[in-house]
């Protein structure tokens, strides 16, 4: 009886081992609790080449093409991986019951900048921290859903503190 | 006796494939793009050489184009339009990763061979250009597919 709860017990670590090992490991800064902010959006000329899925949703394009108002937002992104030689798994025996066989990290970094007439009121700026465990049973996401999903986060993250300063905002921009 | 003498002359022709068609047909050695094309910005994909996974090659694709089979040790030079461009691979797993490519830029993207469990599994790698410019220079040219 002892032996048939131990075997359960090391089954169950086993899965839960492999399965953590799946889900990537977010890290935010700063860490907010996201709040949809869909009433709320300051409109000026947007400066931002990349793609508009990743753009704050607080931020909309003036029409007007002499709006004293500029956003300017900017992000980059760092691909990481463990200094571990990819041939040294082989030789570890936990390698065939999902230990961990190496890591990968990616940074997203976004800033946003409102500018008026050229002179910076305000800043606001995220960075997101992902990494994964790859086993021998799954690689996890790969490299560009790490990407995706972070630069979403960064977004929500700049959505946020822009919906939390919405009456400063408003403020600085009608002064 | 004649059973382990065809077992040993069949690991042998198997073990020959695999080690011929990794080495296959690389061109010459490295050399620096002299120049990007307008309107394009160029994407290294290279493998360093590597006794790791070295029979195992992968087509490397953007959307479902091949750009290239990445052997190891090879490289290959890949002009990309602008844009949010995802480069990948697969064997029985699979690696991407994903550039904003800007005209004029240049990127590196590194190949390797990762543990898998039935066959080796590619990992690609967005590499900064200071390590990548060490690395690529001990590679040859992939020919165009």
């Amino acid at each position: 009886m002892s032996r048939v709860r131990t075997s359960r017990l090391i089954l169950c670590l086993l899965v839960s081992l492999i399965f953590s090992a799946c889900a990537p490991n977010i890290l935010m800064t700063p860490d907010l609790a996201i709040v949809q902010s869909a009433d709320f959006s300051l409109s000026g000329i947007i400066d931002y080449e990349g793609n508009a899925e990743y753009l704050p949703r607080t931020v909309s394009a003036e029409s007007h093409p002499r709006s004293p108002l500029t956003l300017r937002y900017q992000y980059g992104v760092t691909y990481g991986r463990d200094a571990v030689h990819q041939a040294l798994p082989l030789f570890n025996p936990l390698t065939i019951i999902g230990f961990p066989i190496g890591a990968n990290t990616v940074v997203v970094s976004a800033k946003l900048d409102v500018l008026k007439e050229s002179s910076l009121i305000k800043t606001y700026t995220a960075v997101c921290v992902l990494d994964k465990h790859r086993t021998i049973f799954s690689e996890g996401e790969t490299l560009s859903e790490l990407r995706r999903r972070g630069l979403l986060a960064v977004r929500d993250n700049i959505e946020t503190q822009m919906y939390g300063d919405r009456d400063l905002l408003f403020k600085l921009v009608g002064n | 006796m004649n059973t382990f003498w065809w077992t040993n002359v069949n690991s042998l022709l198997i073990f020959s494939f695999l080690f011929i068609t990794g080495c296959a047909t690389l061109g010459p050695d490295y050399s620096k793009v002299d120049k990007i094309p307008d309107n394009s910005g160029l994407v290294y994909l290279y493998r360093p050489s590597s006794l790791m996974g070295g029979g195992v090659s992968y087509d490397v694709k953007t959307g479902d184009t091949v750009i290239t089979t990445l052997r190891s040790g090879g490289y290959y030079p890949y002009f990309s339009a602008p844009g949010e461009k995802e480069f990948w691979a697969q064997t029985e797993s699979k690696s991407s990763v994903t550039l904003d490519v800007k005209a004029g830029q240049t990127y590196y993207i590194k190949g390797e061979v990762g543990v898998g469990f039935i066959v080796g599994r590619p990992q690609l790698m967005v590499v900064a250009p200071e390590i990548a410019e060490k690395e690529i220079v001990n590679t040859k040219l992939i020919p165009a597919p």
